[in-house]
């Protein structure tokens, strides 16, 4: 079928609009579907990361739904990146965005990957302990690298609390400094 | 030694190469995006250092090099040797690669994640190449410890890649298939057993060279196995439904399909201006014919290898001077009328 707009190229795109409960079918080619304005999912039709692009269009969706300001002041405490970024770029800063964005996309992740759960390989070296808490379990064989629980810890929550005082968050910088007093302190008592 | 390219792929006829590629973050690093080009350069020699035994792994020699650092061009005829994607080339923070002599091997350092492994192979190799990058990963996770959420698997820049972080892909040769009038419900249907495919040449509306990439569209809550065996299945159906429309070429049309490749072998091997588009058209179609047996050639040709060669960063680093668009031209018939080997 040839696209309905310029009638020159194929069409490989069908486009169904239900206007007031009618639905009409139309057929265009990507070139006209992208010349088009069909307003956030225009991004469906270029660029690399359209499925990821496609994911902001639908985030963007729902931001003006479920009003914008609540979103608009969460962000990431450990990397910074805030919602508004996070939407534009589809994209994560860190991988503890996961836990502070994750719970506002789920409907997202599970419209784009079709499930919430994965079920491939897990890493065989993994310490699947909570961070800040102490002895958690071990997943497997416990890393290779010869450096204890708590020096793991602290160099985390020193490299944090740099992070923080970069971006200017004083309250997690706060609660890592007092985190690193309690466990250089207990360092020296077991000593 | 050959660059993994340089072999024709044996087995499946229309089936041409296969990559696997897994996305992996370090745990103790924000991803590559927000980190500044100093912590950038800490964490690839960090990488570095730390993988300098990579090559006993693979038992083959690696090369390191700093992306930031290498000419643009280098990096242009990489990315057409599908050695890195477009965000390594635009990437202007400290970023590295780790690569195999073969090229079949690339760990691709802090672009848009920490670490891209990736592996490259002529033909239908998923499953081997999967075994190969499933090891590796498991060297480079004793070393390095990996962002990993039970419920979300590993963690990534992007949450196209979440999960698996793996993204499987064979091209596949459909000169045929792609004119026919279904092609495009044909894809359609790919999408619902979760392949994707796309043309890997020109743009959307023309995909000059026939060559199709298809690959998972999702990577979380699929095991490797079952994605892997998506795309293979996907792979297949396609390259089996497009031997079946060219057998029935032979049978019905002989006389116009060797009118049309010895035409196009005549344009290949005495013309003196080639432009890409044009280059493609009848190099997919020598492919094809080699493949049906219409022709011979009188050496062993990978008509791929001519398809990644004419692509203008290589001419150029062939010639090893910038060249117009005229010149590129010249220097692509000259490339080709070279590289083309006589017909029996």
């Amino acid at each position: 079928m040839l696209c309905e707009r310029c009638k020159i190229r194929e069409a490989n795109i069908q486009y169904t609009e239900v206007v007031n409960g009618v639905k009409k079918e139309h057929h265009f080619c990507a070139q006209c579907a992208k010349e088009m304005d069909f307003g956030v999912y225009a991004a469906i039709f270029d660029g690399e990361f359209p499925i990821g692009k496609l994911l902001s269009g639908l985030l963007g969706i729902e931001d003006d739904n479920q009003g914008p300001d609540k979103l608009h002041q969460i962000s990431c405490p450990t990397c910074g990146t805030s919602y508004d970024t996070f939407v534009r770029d589809s994209r994560f800063g860190c991988a503890d965005c996961y836990s502070v964005f994750g719970p506002l996309m789920e409907d997202s992740i599970k419209q784009l990957q079709g499930s919430l759960h994965h079920t491939g390989k897990a890493p065989v070296y993994q310490n699947t302990e909570d961070e800040g808490e102490k002895g958690g379990k071990t997943n497997g064989k416990v890393l290779v690298k010869g450096v204890s629980e708590e020096e793991k810890e602290l160099s985390e929550l020193d490299s944090r609390l740099k992070e923080a005082l970069r971006f200017e968050d004083y309250e997690t910088a706060a609660v890592c400094r007092d985190r690193i007093r309690e466990l250089r302190k207990g360092n020296e008592t077991n000593a | 030694m050959h660059r993994w390219y340089e072999q024709n792929p044996a087995g499946r006829p229309g089936i041409i190469s296969s990559r696997i590629r897994l996305a992996r973050n370090l745990q103790e690093y924000p991803f590559p995006a927000k980190l500044d080009d100093k912590v950038s350069t800490e964490l690839v020699h960090r990488l570095e250092f730390g993988l300098k035994d990579i090559g006993e792994v693979e038992e083959k020699h690696f090369k390191f090099a700093l992306l930031n650092e290498m000419e643009e061009l280098d990096r242009v005829a990489l990315k057409e040797r599908r050695v890195l994607n477009s965000a390594a080339l635009t990437k202007k923070k400290p970023s590295g690669i780790l690569l195999s002599q073969e090229e079949d091997t690339g760990i691709v350092l802090n672009c848009d994640d920490h670490i891209r492994i990736q592996m490259l192979g002529a033909g239908l190799y998923l499953e081997e190449l999967w075994e190969k990058a499933d090891k590796l990963d498991d060297y480079i996770n004793e070393r390095f410890e990996y962002a990993f959420d039970d419920r979300f698997g590993y963690l990534t820049s992007f949450p196209t890649n979440v999960g698996t972080g793996l993204r499987a892909s064979v091209v596949v040769h459909l000169p045929m298939l792609s004119q026919g009038r279904k092609f495009s419900s044909l894809i359609g249907d790919m999408s619902r057993f979760g392949a994707c495919v796309r043309g890997v040449h020109g743009d959307v509306e023309e995909n000059f060279g026939s060559l199709y990439e298809i690959s998972n569209l999702k990577t979380l809550g699929q095991t490797e196995r079952e994605i892997i065996d998506t795309v293979t299945k996907a792979a297949i159906q396609l390259t089996n439904q497009e031997m079946q429309v060219r057998k029935l070429s032979i049978q019905k049309r002989k006389i116009e399909r060797e009118d049309e490749v010895y035409k196009s072998y005549g344009v290949l091997k005495y013309a003196r201006r080639m432009t890409f588009r044009d280059s493609m058209i009848f190099l997919s179609q020598l492919m094809a014919a080699l493949s049906d047996g219409l022709v011979k050639a009188k050496e062993d040709v990978s008509v791929y290898r001519l398809m990644l060669g004419i692509q203008p960063a290589n001419l150029q680093k062939i010639s090893d001077r910038p060249l117009s668009k005229e010149e590129l031209d010249i220097a692509r018939a000259e490339f080709i009328r070279r590289e083309l080997p006589a017909l029996k």
